[in-house]
């Protein structure tokens, strides 16, 4: 724990949300959220069903169905809220989706080869020629275990629910991003899958990246394990704590924090 | 007129003057240069003898360009004679943006056994008006197909009577057509299953912008003892304004009683979630959006069996949907700077 806080100390802050409300129609999702992140931190949200830990995510990854009433998102201290989600993509935000979409049509090596030289183009650099594309988008497979075949195949394509997750971890290695969102990564996954993705996530973990993850069990957190845990509940962070919390909810559910 | 008579390379000036040099490596060119076949007055009328596999790809390119007189009608006759194969790339163009009226006749028989694969490129200027009738007849165990590239024109319409005469002759047609602006796109689709144990397919697919408008009216009719017929039929529009018309017409007419037969139409936008999922990764707005109508199309150019032909259309098709007037500029507006 000393060790953490000193950790802290030397860090910079990377994500800080404010009193963050956010609707959809007329119906208010979430409810004053405040939250922040240091670069290097693992955070998990977690929080019973229709409790907003969707809705943040996508809040964050730019999506305008949800619409942000007040509050604000800062991101290395700039407004996060004015970026569209391509910008924030390349500053390095990244959201795994929970149901990734199908593209029928789009292989996903072209897809990836688009996204991949935007960024790129974004940072001034060349884009990548084709060979060297091909190499990196090998070595990134491999990160997951994803066979070769799926770089000619549809977006998610006919993918079954775990390829569908080593896909998403496989476009986070590729794009390299400093936040990762991993939203409900572990559904849908048997054992081995979620060992893979989990293994992937920590392969792709660098001194001054943040990963938040949002998910209802502990499955996920017993591979990468989070430095600060929250609960959200209606719209709210009703509790924050260190890792021990992930276990006290598996033992007791959600009640005893919700009353 | 004898296939060999279509030459490898433009020889004569008036061919030099439209130096088509799409990248089609062994291709025999054509030029029909308003009707005439090389500068003359003969119509093209091509009959593939009976027994021969041109394994060359036969492109014929054809272009409006005396303005002197701006209606033109011609006639064009492609024979593919008994047990006879042949690839085709046919290419329409106007050279310049007067008010060019054409009215052409194409007639395509496909004899006994024969196997015609043929993609039709429509690129014109906006002010051009092409009215294109096909008059299409195939016999026993022949084979058709026809992808259509309809990627601008002021007015295209294509008027195509198919007839399937014979037992055992498969048809696939499919269209591709992207408008803008005012442009006009119309596919008229009468094709007649007159015996049994045919198969016929039709996949049109279109995007349109501004206040361009296409129509898409397409009857299948089977006879009545037409029995075992295989026969499909569908169009499907991609709209990017409020000002577009589309208009989707698939009907059936069905006199049998042992026969598969679908049809179907949609009208739709680009999907949203699909958009902020590439946007997510970085794609742009204006990139997604490319990729996303290039998946919409893609269906229809992967029916272009030559690969090299396909890659071709991609290249243009990709190019028409950023907006530029595609232009063949490796082809006909290259000349046109002549």
């Amino acid at each position: 724990m000393e060790k953490s806080n000193e950790r802290t100390n030397i860090m910079n802050k990377m994500l800080e949300i404010k009193d963050l409300h956010a609707s959809v129609g007329d119906k208010e999702i979430l409810k004053g959220i405040n939250l922040s992140v240091n670069e290097g931190e693992i955070h998990a949200i977690m929080g019973p069903n229709g409790s907003g830990k969707s809705t943040l995510s996508a809040v964050l990854a730019g999506k305008t169905t949800f619409k942000v009433t007040s509050g604000s998102i800062k991101y290395y201290g700039k407004n996060l809220l004015k970026l569209s989600p391509e910008e924030r993509s390349w500053a390095g935000i990244f959201l795994s989706f929970q149901y990734p979409t199908e593209i029928p049509g789009v292989s996903n090596i072209n897809f990836m080869k688009t996204a991949i030289n935007e960024h790129r183009i974004h940072k001034g650099l060349e884009p990548l020629n084709a060979a060297s594309f091909l190499k990196l988008m090998r070595a990134k497979m491999n990160v997951v275990k994803m066979d070769n075949s799926f770089s000619s195949r549809g977006v998610n394509v006919g993918f079954s629910g775990g390829e569908k997750k080593k896909n998403e971890i496989f476009q986070m290695a590729m794009l390299d991003p400093k936040l990762s969102i991993l939203d409900e990564t572990d559904s849908g996954l048997d054992v081995d899958a979620l060992r893979i993705v989990a293994e992937g996530v920590n392969t792709l973990r660098k001194p001054d990246s943040s990963v938040i993850i949002i998910t209802h069990y502990q499955r996920l957190l017993g591979y990468i394990v989070p430095d600060i845990v929250h609960v959200l509940y209606n719209g709210r962070i009703i509790k924050t704590a260190g890792k021990e919390l992930v276990q006290q909810i598996e033992n007791n559910g959600f009640d005893w924090l919700i009353k | 007129m004898d296939y060999s008579k279509f030459t490898y390379a433009p020889s004569n000036k008036i061919i030099n003057k439209f130096n088509c040099d799409v990248p089609l490596v062994n291709a025999r060119q054509i030029y029909v240069i308003d009707g005439g076949v090389n500068g003359t007055d003969l119509p093209l009328s091509l009959n593939i003898d009976k027994n021969t596999q041109i394994k060359d790809l036969l492109q014929v390119i054809s272009v409006r360009n005396n303005t002197s007189d701006l209606k033109k009608e011609f006639n064009t006759d492609l024979i593919m004679e008994e047990d006879s194969s042949a690839r085709f790339l046919m290419c329409s163009h106007t050279m310049s943006g007067d008010n060019f009226y054409t009215d052409e006749m194409i007639k395509i028989k496909l004899e006994k056994n024969s196997n015609a694969d043929i993609v039709y490129m429509q690129n014109e200027h906006n002010s051009a008006t092409h009215h294109f009738h096909f008059d299409i007849n195939l016999e026993e165990g022949s084979s058709l197909k026809m992808v259509f590239m309809t990627l601008h024109g002021g007015c295209i319409l294509d008027d195509i009577k198919l007839s399937l005469n014979g037992e055992h002759a498969n048809c696939d047609l499919s269209g591709l057509y992207l408008m803008d602006g005012n442009q006009r796109i119309e596919n008229r689709i009468d094709l007649t299953h007159q015996v049994p144990n045919c198969n016929s397919s039709q996949l049109f697919k279109g995007i349109l912008d501004d206040n361009s408008v296409g129509h898409f009216d397409g009857i299948i009719r089977v006879v009545k003892d037409a029995q075992k017929t295989k026969a499909y039929q569908a169009n499907h529009n991609l709209i990017l304004s409020d000002q577009v018309h589309t208009y989707a017409k698939p009907q059936l007419e069905i006199y049998a009683d042992d026969v598969k037969c679908s049809h179907g139409a949609s009208t739709g936008r680009l999907d949203e979630e699909e958009l902020f999922y590439m946007r997510s990764r970085g794609i742009s707005m204006y990139e997604a959006k490319v990729l996303q109508q290039m998946a919409f199309v893609y269906s229809v150019l992967k029916k272009i069996s030559n690969e090299e032909i396909r890659q071709r259309m991609i290249e243009l098709a990709d190019a028409r949907l950023r907006g530029n007037f595609p232009g063949c500029t490796k082809c006909a507006q290259k000349s046109f700077m002549i």
